[in-house]
């Protein structure tokens, strides 16, 4: 069981800077995704953590042991790789066994965990197979098996699913949090595939130019994002800039703050110390946005009209562009209440945003 | 199934075929072509014919073949042959000790000018035969005080076949994705366990290609070793040419070349077989 600490660890490569003073506490037994576009810095940090890439400066600790000195062979990790690795020349069986064969770990000892792993990934009948002799997700579920045949401390993974077709990576991540889940051991997560970080993690680390730009549940990332890359990478989002107008206190005693941006005003969730008269944006899920009927919300100040611009039936959602005097607005309307909408086009509807979260806008051009 | 079904179906498709004409146009070009090809092999392979033909003579009478001249390639030439086999093996077990450990250096780790140094290591085998057996005998008689002995002999060889054991486990080494070694790693081998079950096997077809190339080249080298052997080191290639000075031309002369030709062929062959011609790129015989 082991508890995983980055202290400001970066990573420079001339004068690229491909991490840039990552701090992390990753508790014992935990998931921790790391997300974010490619060259974001996730994999150096993953890389980092398993010792394949030496850190220029910080420290890397599992538990209270502090291991930038100690060699990748010696960190008891297990690695999954993007393309397995598997060992071209060895059979699944060996390939299982050569962790255990590389500590000295007895026959029968090995022979049994082999059979236990084999058993684990349900491929019993294929340890005499070679590793070019099977299908791509059971290549990657025996690249699993040896990586968990040792008994690492920390499981890492590289993108593992990313070169497998869909309906692969959907039974897969599911296999690979059930590991996980049962072996109770610490897991670091790579990947840039939003929906795979949403179903696995406890904790979700989005990571933008060589830093950590948010670190929360899938709650927070997506439902609070504490700045506008975030907002944007992980699904869809309107982005709305303008002005904070006033706090206002809800009647649970929670502080909000109200945004104007063109003729809109919204009631947001501030997710930093937002004051009178701040720049800020508005952050508006598509789906979070509710159709107001006819005769109600005369009198609320924070229902939005507007004019339906584009109708798209997509299966189980209906996604309507509207423009609020001048604001677009992408709303997405799922349920029953769809169907009423397809023929709503060039129609004024009126809406309610909800679950609405401001960041201050850091941005220099005003929109 | 399908495959068969389709053919059936298109052959009812078809209208019934006319008659085949044997010289249709194609077949004469077919025929010609492959005239060309197997007149060209027969002018390569004509002097090897020759000699094996010339092997086979009876000695001392007129016409007829016997195989008497093939008794002197175990008797009087066995020590010859061994000693090639002996130097050979020797060179190449040297030959892959250095080839190595430097394919591994040049390759995985960053080395200030490396194209130039790769050229530099290539160097021997653009060197003349006769002018690297003279800078031998100089360097064998001045510097080391090795000169006609095994051991200079060995010595010769590896300098001027060390190239054709490092380029092929180059190439092999650069084909070897890095990820097999990390994952080793991870897995907890240190760097001998992981080189020695991971890398090793991995390499084996460019190390047979380097053993390969290494062994056709020494077998039969003939230059350099007329500048360095002694008395006592007379190797096959060696042997066929002070008889064929001494002696002219004998059916057992001829019996002994026809031998070392086989060895070679059958080596390449062998090697062919088993692992193609991948691993031969970017040296000397491809």
């Amino acid at each position: 069981m082991t508890q995983v600490r980055l202290v400001n660890v970066t990573r420079r490569y001339g004068k690229t800077t491909a991490v840039d003073r990552i701090s992390a506490d990753i508790a014992d037994g935990e998931f921790v995704t790391l997300l974010g576009p490619s060259g974001c810095g996730k994999t150096t940090t993953l890389r980092m953590v398993a010792g394949l890439v030496e850190p220029s400066e910080g420290e890397i600790w599992f538990d209270d042991q502090m291991v930038n000195d100690v060699p990748t062979n010696r960190r008891h990790i297990g690695l999954a790789f993007q393309s397995h690795a598997l060992f071209p020349h060895l059979t699944v069986a060996r390939n299982v066994a050569f962790g255990l064969e590389v500590k000295g770990t007895p026959k029968e000892q090995i022979q049994q965990r082999v059979a236990e792993m084999l058993a684990m990934i349900e491929m019993s009948d294929y340890g005499d197979r070679l590793p070019a002799q099977l299908s791509g997700g059971q290549q990657q579920r025996v690249a699993l098996a040896r990586m968990l045949a040792t008994d690492p401390r920390v499981l890492l993974f590289d993108e593992p699913l990313s070169a497998l077709d869909r309906n692969l990576r959907d039974t897969l991540k599911y296999s690979i949090l059930d590991l996980q889940r049962r072996s109770k051991k610490t897991a670091i997560y790579v990947t840039h595939d939003q929906s795979e970080a949403f179903a696995i993690s406890d904790r979700i680390f989005v990571m933008h130019k060589g830093r950590i730009e948010q670190a929360g549940t899938q709650l927070d990332i997506y439902l609070r994002p504490e700045s506008e890359f975030v907002a944007n990478f992980v699904g869809d989002n309107n982005a709305l800039h303008g002005t904070v107008t006033r706090e206002v206190r809800d009647h649970d005693g929670q502080r909000r703050v109200e945004v104007e941006s063109g003729g809109i005003r919204l009631l947001a969730t501030d997710t930093g110390a937002l004051r009178p008269g701040d720049r800020a944006i508005a952050f508006v899920r598509p789906e979070t946005i509710e159709i107001v009927g006819d005769g109600e919300g005369r009198d609320d100040p924070y229902v939005v009209e507007g004019k339906v611009t584009q109708v798209v039936f997509e299966g189980p959602t209906v996604r309507l562009m509207v423009d609020a005097d001048g604001t677009p607005l992408l709303v997405e309307i799922g349920g029953l209440p769809r169907l009423s909408l397809l023929d709503s086009d060039a129609k004024r509807i009126r809406l309610r945003p909800r679950s609405v979260s401001a960041v201050a806008d850091r941005s220099a051009v005003p929109a | 199934m399908s495959v068969s079904t389709a053919s059936t179906l298109s052959a009812e498709a078809r209208p019934s075929p006319e008659p085949r004409r044997w010289l249709r146009p194609g077949a004469v070009i077919d025929v010609l072509a492959h005239a060309y090809v197997w007149f060209w092999l027969a002018v390569f392979a004509m002097p090897f014919l020759a000699t094996l033909f010339y092997s086979l003579q009876a000695s001392g009478g007129q016409g007829g073949f016997s195989l008497d001249a093939y008794v002197y390639v175990l008797g009087s030439f066995k020590d010859n042959l061994l000693l090639s086999f002996e130097t050979t093996v020797a060179t190449i077990i040297i030959n892959l000790l250095i080839a190595v450990p430097a394919a591994y250096a040049i390759v995985r780790y960053p080395i200030p000018g490396k194209s130039f140094l790769l050229s530099f290591l290539n160097l021997s085998l653009y060197t003349p035969a006769a002018v690297m057996g003279m800078s031998l005998v100089i360097a064998y008689a001045y510097l080391f005080r090795i000169p006609q002995t095994i051991t200079g002999l060995i010595a010769a060889y590896v300098v001027g076949t060390f190239p054709l054991m490092l380029v092929p486990i180059i190439v092999a080494l650069r084909d070897l994705p890095i990820t097999f070694e990390e994952a080793a790693k991870t897995l907890g081998a240190n760097r001998a366990q992981s080189f020695l079950r991971i890398e090793l096997p991995l390499l084996g077809p460019g190390i047979s290609a380097g053993i390969l190339l290494t062994f056709v080249i020494i077998f039969n080298e003939f230059l350099v070793t007329l500048f360095v052997a002694g008395p006592g080191t007379t190797t096959a290639a060696l042997r066929v040419y002070t008889l064929t000075r001494t002696a002219g031309f004998q059916p057992s002369t001829a019996a002994l070349a026809t031998t070392m030709q086989l060895v070679s062929f059958l080596v390449v062959l062998l090697f062919f077989q088993v692992f193609g011609s991948r691993y031969l790129k970017g040296t000397y015989l491809i």
